[in-house]
């Protein structure tokens, strides 16, 4: 028998970014990288694991941006036309890197990868990962849950109820049309909680959701355990706390396994190392160099002279650092067990890109930890929250702390001096949506697409990304571009629609810009 | 699992309207699927052509290089060329709209002031008074033969009380500037309740209210005092499990476990560092001091019969259509022999170039 449980939590998001109007995007290679990187390595690990029978639980929340685009067939060819590209690049440098092995060996390895990638996309999964991740979910080894519409960062809405509900109910929605269900569980932007935004989750039948590790210990009243055992919300939804020790072994940049010498060096990419003229095809038409995937060093260390990777050694290190990490899981269970006399569950959640786009090896040690888990002991098991709370449906009933997972564990992130402006341009948006809302009960179809798509332009404003853009200060003007085209549509089509003077071609012009969350329903924002 | 899927079917309904007669012209988005078909044919074709092209590359690699298999690689790479050109993948929308008209506008006409919760010490607020009433209230200081002052944000601590505008615990004021429309606070108070009113004092001290905002509560940053009968856990065990839901064990204070905390969360990194959607936006390191890198790469490149059958170092390689050719080698330090053979088409006639270089950095 077990003496508790682990549940390993990714989550996978990024913003939506499509752009039809250019031939080249430099944007929408975010999710080129991370298909390449992530989504595809991880479902070959999870395909492997299922046809290996090796037990295991995930839960992985895929943001509403996320699936719109996975979804998207624009992206998903040009997401192949990139793919072709790569391997175009993969198959010159097997040929220039002929007389130095140590580089032809990771050449071929790249191009051995890209291959694999075009084979899952485009063969096995007929450029529909969805299917994918539906089947692992109706197999029972991977829970997905949702998350914001568009990682709208809750806190900050707090003062406006209807945009939550927007934020949660469009989710939701979209979730139940592509996997045929209800979402068990809910990803809060960024971890971002404000005390009753639980209730909204309620009225959309969410389960649980997740607070990072203050969330739960500065809750009220006190908790008996830690953050090794959900708490129940007065509103009945369940609340997990995010354990510190297991976050840190990975994310931390100090103690961390993926600051390891035998790992990949993420800089060192031959967009911006090879000779300019070689490359040009390969990065940004305009001759910016950027990151291609091909990265041929390791960290090495803190030295700027760095060795070319060794694949093999980074494996064996993934392998050893998984070892490690369950082997401080079962320590910690062991402990928490005899302590709490109930069994505890460790809720270990990560941003899923940070598998394999920033820490290459990353889904090869998740791989290996789920099947030393699975072999290897019988401490721990993996678990999904919802499976946790059928065994332990009693719980303490608290009231989480307003918290984030951001820097400095609150707001500050999202709000300060590069970004606090545009709250009050997004409130007010929402006070017109809401107001638009309320007076169109029963709106022509004209006025129901335009009240439909201001929902979808307002939601799109809200994404924590862009406020997080602007703090971190790259893509700046990405960032500012697309608050302002949102708010900029939203602003045309409210005013339009007050003055009874919609203009159709506008409309569609604006629908086929960000065709997004087809069942959207403007009526979240009048109940 | 045999279900057709959704998007399937859509598709599937899209393909027979169009034979029907809905015409693409009025329904871009038919167009557009019409378009995806066209794509993805065009792409699977590629695919299939590129596979083929591993696996005659395969072959050569294994030294088993004919000219014909040469000659076929040469011709499916040209057809790949050709149809990535033939595939259509973007369309430029026609527009109608210019977004890039809009400003933001710098007020939208109202009177409010809003808070927004930073962390358990600061607040945010922002604001837009409007001018008439502030006129209006300029005019009533003035009717009171008294002179207005300054504008000032007033911050009522009201943590557990009904605010009638009065009643507070404790306030104070935060003189403004003209311009500013937005403010940070440092109430300095975790787990208290605070409403901010902007206003202006007049000459007698007199507090003349303009606008008042939204209450808000700072979070609390510590062990909460509410203890559950049935959820008993005692001061100690709170800090014990506190130490290890954070990762830090246990025996330490209850005061070093917070410090730790609060050191933990200038830490974190989840959302403003190395990971996940934050890892798309960190750039190269600068380098810590001047630097230089120098690499060579040596490019041989040459032409022969287009038809003829070519080998670079005994591996055969394939011909521009017009019998050019040309390789890029990274060249680290030593000697490369480069042994270039050609051999006739009919294979009567071999002509070798053997260029020999030497790579030596100091």
């Amino acid at each position: 028998m077990e003496k508790g449980y682990l549940a390993i939590v990714l989550h996978a998001h990024l913003p939506y970014v499509r752009h039809p109007e250019h031939e080249f995007f430099l944007e929408e290679h975010w999710l080129f990288e991370a298909l390449t990187e992530t989504y595809l390595p991880l479902i070959e690990v999870f395909d492997k694991l299922i046809e290996d029978r090796v037990d295991f639980r995930i839960t992985l929340s895929l943001s509403p941006t996320l699936l719109s685009m996975l979804k998207d067939p624009l992206l998903q060819f040009r997401y192949l036309r990139h793919l072709d590209k790569l391997l175009r690049l993969a198959e010159q440098e097997m040929d220039r890197t002929r007389w130095q092995p140590e580089f032809h060996k990771l050449a071929l390895l790249y191009h051995h990868r890209f291959q694999k990638a075009r084979f899952l996309f485009a063969d096995r999964y007929r450029q529909d990962l969805l299917q994918a991740f539906k089947r692992y979910q109706d197999l029972g080894v991977v829970e997905l849950i949702t998350c914001g519409a568009t990682h709208g960062y809750l806190p900050l809405t707090s003062l406006y109820r209807p945009a939550i509900r927007a934020q949660v109910g469009t989710a939701v929605t979209l979730y139940r049309s592509i996997f045929g269900q209800d979402p068990k569980g809910f990803w809060l932007p960024e971890c971002g909680y404000h005390p009753g935004d639980d209730d909204l989750l309620k009225e959309f039948r969410i389960k649980y959701f997740f607070v990072d590790t203050h969330g739960i210990l500065f809750g009220s009243p006190r908790p008996k355990f830690g953050v090794f055992a959900p708490v129940y919300c007065r509103s009945g939804v369940a609340c997990f706390g995010r354990d510190m020790e297991s976050s840190k072994s990975v994310w931390s940049a100090v103690e961390g396994y993926p600051g390891h010498p035998d790992y990949r060096e993420f800089y060192r990419d031959i967009g911006y190392d090879l000779d300019f003229d070689y490359i040009r095809p390969y990065i940004s038409p305009d001759g910016h160099r950027m990151n291609t995937g091909i990265k041929y060093y390791k960290i090495t260390g803190e030295t700027g002279e760095k060795a070319p990777y060794v694949p093999e050694a980074a494996l064996e290190k993934a392998a050893e650092h998984a070892g490690n990490f369950m082997f401080n899981r079962e320590k910690q269970v062991e402990h928490l067990e005899s302590i709490m006399r109930r069994q505890p569950i460790v809720v270990a959640p990560y941003d899923a890109e940070l598998f394999g786009h920033w820490w290459f090896e990353g889904p090869d040690w998740l791989n290996f930890l789920i099947r030393k888990i699975h072999y290897d002991q019988k401490m721990i098991k993996l678990i999904t929250p919802s499976e946790y709370l059928k065994r332990y449906p009693k719980n303490q009933v608290m009231t989480p702390s307003l918290s984030s997972w951001g820097w400095k564990g609150y707001s500050e992130v999202w709000l300060e001096g590069s970004n606090d402006w545009i709250y009050r341009h997004l409130h007010k948006m929402t006070e017109r949506m809401v107001e638009a809302a309320k007076t169109h009960k029963a709106p022509n179809p004209l006025e129901r697409r335009v009240l439909n798509q201001m929902a979808r332009e307002l939601l799109l404003a809200q994404s924590s990304d862009w406020a997080f853009i602007l703090k971190t200060g790259t893509f700046v003007s990405y960032a500012n571009r697309r608050l302002q085209e949102h708010t900029a549509r939203f602003d045309r089509l409210y005013h339009d629609l007050k003055h009874h003077a919609i203009d159709a071609v506008i409309l569609s012009e604006i629908e086929g810009k960000d065709p997004l969350f087809p069942q959207i329903d403007y009526r979240l924002y009048a109940s | 699992m045999r279900k057709t899927s959704r998007q399937g079917k859509t598709q599937k309904t899209i393909r027979t309207k169009i034979s029907g007669k809905v015409s693409a012209k009025r329904v871009p988005l038919l167009t557009r699927n019409v378009e995806r078909d066209r794509r993805q044919t065009f792409r699977a074709k590629i695919g299939r052509l590129r596979q083929r092209l591993l696996v005659l590359e395969r072959q050569t690699a294994f030294g088993k290089g004919e000219k014909q298999i040469v000659q076929e690689a040469a011709r499916i790479e040209n057809e790949i060329q050709r149809l990535e050109k033939k595939v259509p993948f973007y369309a430029a929308p026609r527009k109608k709209f210019e977004e890039g008209a809009f400003s933001f506008p710098s007020g939208y006409g109202d009177h409010k002031i809003v808070l927004l919760i930073r962390d358990p010490w600061w607040i945010h607020a922002y604001w837009e008074v409007n001018r008439e009433i502030e006129e209006r209230t300029l005019r009533a200081i003035r009717e009171k033969g008294l002179s207005s002052q300054k504008s000032v944000l007033r911050v009522y601590d009201v943590t557990g009380i009904d605010f009638n505008g009065q009643n507070e615990r404790r306030f104070f004021d935060i003189v403004l500037s003209g311009l500013a429309h937005n403010w940070y606070i440092e109430v300095g108070e975790p787990n208290h309740d605070f409403i901010v009113d902007i206003g202006i004092v007049a000459s007698d001290g007199s507090f003349h209210l303009l606008c008042r905002s939204n209450r808000v509560k700072t979070p609390r940053f510590g062990m909460s005092e509410v203890v559950d009968e049935e959820w008993m856990t005692s001061e100690d065990d709170y800090w014990r499990l506190f130490g290890l839901s954070g990762g830090y064990g246990i025996g330490k204070s209850s005061l070093e476990m917070k410090e730790f905390f609060k050191r933990h969360l200038l830490e974190q990194v989840s959302s403003g560092g190395a990971s996940g959607f934050a890892s798309f936006f960190k750039m190269r390191e600068k380098e810590r001091s001047f630097w230089l890198k120098v690499d060579c790469e040596l490019i041989v490149y040459g032409a022969t019969d287009p038809k003829a059958s070519v080998s670079v170092q005994d591996r055969p390689i394939r011909l521009n259509a017009d019998g050019t050719f040309s390789f890029r080698y990274t060249f680290p330090d030593g000697k490369q022999e480069i042994k270039v053979e050609a051999k006739s088409p009919d294979e009567g006639e071999t002509r070798r170039v053997t260029p020999i270089v030497t790579r030596n950095t100091v």
